[in-house]
C-alpha cells in the first residue's frame, strides 16, 4: 500500500518534472529587496574630488582625486536578533560614478529587521577562485596583478606635505591572507525596525566620511604616501575605514 | 511468512525508488543537454601517470571553440599596447613556451623586466603562478603579462573595447560562450582553455616509464636517471619535475637585479631568495636557465651545484654543501635529461602560432 502511494507519487512528480522541469523561472511579483543609496562626505564637508582642499587629522591640506570601495557578504539583522546572510552580492561604488552610490539588495525574506551587516572588501574565497564577473571583474583595476588579490578601498589625491614630484598619495588598501588581512565586517542598526516585504521596499541613506581613513591612528602624508600592497599600513588605513559609514535616515526609494 | 514478505516488500521499494532516481537524473541530463546546447567539448587526454590536476574545469568546462579562441588571442599582437608583441612572442613553442635565447623578458616599447620568461606546459598541475608565486590562479595569471608595463602594457578595458568591435573576435566569442559578449572573465576564461591544453607528457622519459615497447634507457641515460634520484629528485620530484615548492638554491645574489624571489609576495625574511623549483622537462630546449636567465648552457647548472652555491640564511639544506658531480656524471646526467625533451610537445600543430590579419 504504501509503495503504491510512493509510485503513485513519484509518477506524478516525474510528468511534472519532465512538463515544467525545463520551464524558465517565472518573473511573478519583485522579491522583497533593501535599497542603500550612499553620500560621500569629508567631515562636515560634502565630498567634492580635486577642487576642494581639506584638511587631515595631521593638520596637512590635500585634495581627492578617487574613492573606491568593495561591499559584499551583506546580512540583515531580524528584530529577534537573527542574522539573515542575503544571497552573495558584491558591489564596487566610486564616488565618480553615481550610479554606484545607490545598490539593491535583493530576495530578503519578507520579515521585520532592526540592522544591516557588511564586509567592506571582497571575502578571501573570491580572491582565490580565479577570474570574476560583475563588479569583480578585474578592468577596474581594483585587483592585483602582482599579487594577486583585490584592492579592497582605495583613496587616492594630493597634498603640499608630499616631497615627492607628483605630490600624490595612493591608499590601496587589500590583503586577504590572515596575516595581512583587511577584510572589515561593519554593523548598523536602523534608527527604527524597518519591514521589508513585496510592497514595503525602504531607502536606506547612509554617508560614507573619507575623513575617516586618517582617524583615530593618525595617518600623516609624512608616514604613509603610498599604499600598493597588504602589510602593516593597509591595516592601520583599514583598521581606521571600518568607522566611516553610518546610517542617516531611511526613505521611500 | 509475514516478516519474510516484509524484506521481499522492502527490497521492491529500493529496487523501485533507486530505478525512479535514475530515470529523474536521465531525464534531468536530457534536460541539461536540450537547454544548453553548447559548443562541442573538447576531451583532454590526461597522462596516466600523473596526478589529478589542481585546476579545477568544473567552472571552465574545455570546448573545441573555447581552446581555439584562447589559441588566437594568445598569438594576437593586437593584445599589447603598440601592437607589437603577443604572448606567443615570448612564450615560443620550440622553447617549450619559453623564451629561447633571451635571459630576461622584454615587451612593448623596449621596456625589459627582471626575471626569465618561464616555460609553459603541465599548467593544470601548477598552484600558484610565476617565479615568486604571487599569482594565485592559472585563470588570471595571464593578467599580469598583458598589463604589466615591461610586457604587453595593456589597458584592460581599451582591449575589451577593441575586440568588442571586431566582428572577428564576436564571432570567436559567440562560437565559445554562446553569445557575443566581450567580458574580461571569458577572455581569461578562454586563454586559460588552450594554456590548459598544453601537456608535455610525452618524452622518451615517458615512454620507459610507461613501459612502452622498445622504449629503454642507453646505460648512459640510465646512469643518469640514478643520478637524478640520488641529487635533484627531492626537488624535481617525478613525474612533473617539480615539487612546486619555492626554494633558494643557493644562486649568487645580483644586486643589479635586486629580486628578493619570494619574499616580495609574502613580507616574510624566511621567503627571502626564495624562487619556484622549475621543472626539468624540456629542460635542454628551454634555455637559459635560472629566474634570471643567467645561465644559458646546462653545464653551467651542473657546474653552478657542484662548486657555485652561496649560502645564505634562506639557502635550502638539500644544496648548502653543493652538489658534488664528477664530469662523468655532468655528462650522464645530460644524456638522461635529454631524455625530458616531448618533440610531440613542442612541433604539436595544436598548439602552434596562428596567423593574425
Amino acid at each position: 500500500m504504501i509503495l503504491r502511494i510512493f509510485i503513485s507519487y513519484a509518477c506524478c512528480f516525474l510528468v511534472l518534472n519532465t512538463l515544467f522541469g525545463q520551464a524558465a523561472p517565472s518573473a511573478g511579483p519583485a522579491s522583497p529587496s533593501l535599497q542603500l543609496s550612499f553620500t560621500h562626505v569629508m567631515g562636515q564637508q560634502p565630498l567634492v574630488r580635486k577642487t576642494v582642499t581639506y584638511t587631515n587629522a595631521a593638520g596637512e591640506p590635500f585634495t581627492i582625486s578617487r574613492f573606491r570601495y568593495f561591499l559584499s557578504n551583506f546580512s540583515v539583522e531580524a528584530v529577534n536578533g537573527e542574522m539573515i546572510p542575503l544571497a552573495p552580492a558584491y558591489f564596487l561604488v566610486d564616488d565618480a560614478i553615481d550610479s554606484s552610490k545607490t545598490i539593491r539588495l535583493e530576495n530578503i525574506p519578507a520579515g521585520q529587521y532592526k540592522g544591516i551587516r557588511f564586509l567592506v572588501g571582497v571575502d578571501s574565497i573570491r580572491n582565490m577562485s580565479g577570474v570574476q564577473s560583475g563588479a569583480l571583474a578585474v578592468e577596474s583595476g581594483m585587483f592585483w596583478t602582482w599579487n594577486s588579490g583585490y584592492i579592497m578601498a582605495q583613496l587616492e589625491g594630493h597634498s603640499p606635505a608630499i616631497k615627492s614630484p607628483t605630490q600624490e598619495f595612493l591608499f590601496h588598501v587589500g590583503g586577504y591572507r590572515a596575516k595581512d588581512q583587511v577584510l572589515k565586517y561593519i554593523t548598523l542598526p536602523f534608527p527604527r525596525p524597518l519591514t521589508i516585504n513585496t510592497t514595503s521596499m525602504p531607502n536606506l541613506n547612509l554617508v560614507a566620511d573619507a575623513e575617516k581613513w586618517f582617524l583615530p591612528d593618525t595617518v600623516s602624508f609624512k608616514k604613509i604616501t603610498v599604499i600598493m600592497a597588504p602589510g602593516v599600513k593597509a591595516k592601520q588605513v583599514a583598521g581606521n575605514y571600518q568607522h566611516m559609514f553610518r546610517i542617516t535616515g531611511v526613505t521611500k526609494p | 511468512m509475514l516478516p519474510n514478505h516484509n524484506i521481499h516488500l522492502k527490497y521492491k521499494a529500493i529496487y523501485i525508488v533507486g530505478a525512479f532516481c535514475l530515470l529523474l537524473i536521465l531525464v534531468q541530463g536530457q534536460a541539461g543537454k536540450k537547454y544548453t546546447g553548447g559548443p562541442e567539448p573538447y576531451l583532454l587526454q590526461l597522462p596516466p601517470n600523473f596526478p589529478k590536476p589542481v585546476y579545477d574545469f568544473s567552472h571552465n568546462p574545455l570546448t573545441k571553440p573555447g581552446v581555439a579562441l584562447g589559441r588566437f588571442m594568445f598569438y594576437d599582437f593586437r593584445l599589447s599596447k603598440d601592437s607589437t608583441v603577443s604572448c606567443g612572442f615570448c612564450h615560443q613553442q620550440f622553447a617549450a613556451f619559453g623564451h629561447f635565447d633571451h635571459a630576461l623578458a622584454h615587451g612593448v616599447e623596449g621596456q625589459q623586466g627582471n626575471r626569465s620568461v618561464p616555460v609553459l606546459f603541465n599548467m593544470i598541475w601548477q598552484k600558484t603562478f610565476m617565479w615568486d608565486g604571487g599569482v594565485n590562479h592559472l585563470e588570471i595569471q595571464p593578467l599580469t603579462p598583458l598589463t604589466d608595463h615591461n610586457e604587453m602594457a595593456m589597458d584592460l578595458k581599451e582591449l575589451l573595447r577593441k575586440m568588442q568591435a571586431d566582428p572577428a573576435y564576436r564571432s570567436k566569442f559567440k562560437a565559445a560562450f554562446g553569445s557575443e559578449e566581450i567580458t574580461s572573465e571569458r577572455m581569461f576564461k578562454a586563454l586559460t582553455q588552450f594554456v590548459a591544453t598544453m601537456i608535455s607528457a610525452n618524452s622518451r622519459y615517458d615512454s620507459v616509464m610507461r613501459k612502452l615497447p622498445g622504449a629503454v634507457f642507453s646505460a648512459e641515460e640510465q646512469a643518469g636517471y640514478n643520478i637524478f634520484q640520488e641529487k635533484c629528485a627531492a626537488c624535481h620530484k617525478e613525474p612533473l619535475f617539480t615539487d612546486l615548492t619555492y626554494r633558494s638554491n643557493g644562486l649568487p645574489y645580483l644586486p643589479a637585479l635586486n629580486d628578493v624571489g619570494r619574499m616580495k609576495i609574502t613580507g616574510n625574511t624566511d621567503d627571502n631568495l626564495r624562487f619556484k623549483v622549475p621543472s626539468l622537462r624540456n629542460i635542454l630546449k628551454s634555455s637559459p636557465y635560472m629566474h634570471d636567465g643567467r645561465f644559458y648552457d646546462i653545464y653551467q647548472v651542473f657546474d653552478f651545484y657542484d662548486h657555485g652555491v652561496e649560502v645564505t640564511g634562506t639557502t635550502d639544506p638539500l644544496v648548502k654543501k653543493g652538489i658534488p658531480l664528477s664530469e662523468q656524471e655532468k655528462r650522464q646526467l645530460y644524456f638522461f635529461l635529454n631524455t625530458l625533451t616531448d618533440y610531440s610537445f613542442i612541433s604539436n600543430q595544436a598548439f602552434s602560432e596562428v596567423l593574425i590579419n
